[in-house]
């Protein structure tokens, strides 16, 4: 059998795959023993297939198992990962709770009112004041600031009837039961004149 | 003359009895019966050749790993779909290249043809440079330039040239199990890798004469392999 260099090009991928009739086989060796040009292209070809099938052609870039990993533990570890989510978040929530029941014991999270008539109502306590007659005020006995006749009522009842504690003599007493005047200070100056009656 | 034409029947009949196809096929069982981290162990000797194809086909090492995490994931998503008369390689492959593709087709990228894309796959291919080669030893592509330069000619090459290439000379797969992962003939396999080879042969005999010497380090009129 005589081949062509036509032929030997069609079927030099064959040639190295080992699929050839015996008889072709031997023709296309026979001539490339022959022709430089048909033998230049079998070495070439041997060339290109040994260096493009070693695996070093395509390594893998640094890093890219984990990466794959992370990409896919979303979806093939999705079980896992709402598992410990929910665990995670039942740890937090118990976790914000506990402070919460903390900072209501410790009353830090009741903003402070910034203004007086945001103030919760105080309770005056439960004893008897003096009301100078005339006066907007009432007082406690002895008062330094009293002036002028006077008559007692309980503390309840003049604020009912809208009289106002002295800033000076009161304050101590509804500390004490536990009330907060914190603008007492800015009245008094304000009605300076009128608290001495 | 030829003897590894065969049918899809045959292909099916060798993946069926392969020890490996059918430890494969226990694995793909147990994970679609909730042993979900098994899939590492299904894909794991994979990961390179899903990363190669991509590569080969977008061209861009970070886009082939994006498309490669994609195919996994859609590998992972749509399991229960693989039929097992097929490989699992080929079924993956297959969804690499479709992930690919896709993404090629996003990006753009397809309007960069190769000038040796105008090739007519009914005409016979005639190599053009007949300079005498020498044998190239394997320790060649330690060299980084010399790896560059065979990815850049395997670039130059048309997207049909370049994955039939990167199946059978790099992966080593089968005609058919190449022709069943890109969708065409096994002939079509056989014509395109054989223009592939003769193409890529052509390319690299002008780089090995001087062309590649113009870059690099490599002194001008010697073998870079040399």
């Amino acid at each position: 059998m005589v081949v062509k260099c036509e032929d030997v090009w069609r079927e030099i991928s064959n040639y190295f795959e080992e699929d050839l009739d015996p008889a072709l086989k031997l023709a296309m060796e026979e001539h490339f023993a022959q022709c430089a040009h048909c033998s230049s292209v079998r070495d070439g070809m041997r060339n290109v297939i040994g260096l493009y099938g070693d695996k070093a052609m395509f390594s893998l870039p640094a890093g890219f198992y984990p990466r794959l990993h992370d990409r896919l533990a979303d979806q093939v570890e999705g079980r896992k990962i709402s598992r410990r989510a929910w665990l995670v978040s039942v740890g937090v929530t118990g976790a914000l709770a506990a402070s919460a029941i903390c900072a209501a014991a410790l009353d830090r999270f009741v903003p402070r009112p910034l203004s007086e008539m945001s103030q919760p109502a105080r309770r005056l306590p439960e004893r008897l004041v003096a009301i100078v007659d005339g006066g907007k005020m009432f007082h406690a006995p002895g008062c330094p600031f009293m002036h002028g006749k006077y008559h007692m009522v309980t503390a309840q009842e003049a604020a009912r009837e809208g009289y106002a504690p002295c800033t000076r003599c009161m304050r101590d007493a509804l500390r004490s039961a536990g009330n907060v005047m914190p603008d007492f200070e800015g009245e008094e100056s304000a009605s300076g004149a009128t608290v001495e009656e | 003359m030829r003897n590894r034409d065969s049918s899809d029947a045959a292909v099916a009949g060798v993946a069926r009895s392969d020890p490996g196809h059918e430890h494969e096929a226990a694995l793909i069982g147990r994970i679609q019966s909730g042993e979900r981290e098994l899939f590492y162990e299904l894909i794991r000797p994979y990961e390179r050749r899903v990363f190669a194809i991509a590569f080969t086909v977008l061209r861009n090492e970070q886009d082939a790993e994006d498309a490669a995490q994609d195919a996994f994931l859609k590998a992972f998503k749509y399991l229960g779909q693989f039929r097992s008369e097929s490989r699992f390689s080929t079924w993956l492959i297959q969804v690499a290249i479709n992930e690919a593709r896709l993404r090629l087709r996003k990006s753009h990228l397809e309007i960069m043809r190769p000038i040796v894309d105008q090739e007519n796959e009914d005409g016979t291919y005639t190599p053009r440079d007949f300079t005498d080669w020498r044998e190239i030893p394997s320790e060649a592509l330690e060299r980084k330039e010399i790896r560059e330069r065979l990815v850049a000619a395997l670039g130059s090459l048309a997207q049909k040239y370049r994955e039939v290439f990167v199946l059978r000379d790099v992966e080593h797969m089968s005609i058919e199990d190449t022709a069943l992962a890109l969708g065409i003939s096994a002939g079509a396999v056989k014509t395109r890798h054989l223009r592939s080879r003769l193409m890529l042969r052509d390319l690299l005999s002008r780089g090995w004469e001087g062309i590649w010497t113009g870059n690099s380090q490599i002194p001008k009129g010697t073998k870079p392999w040399s």
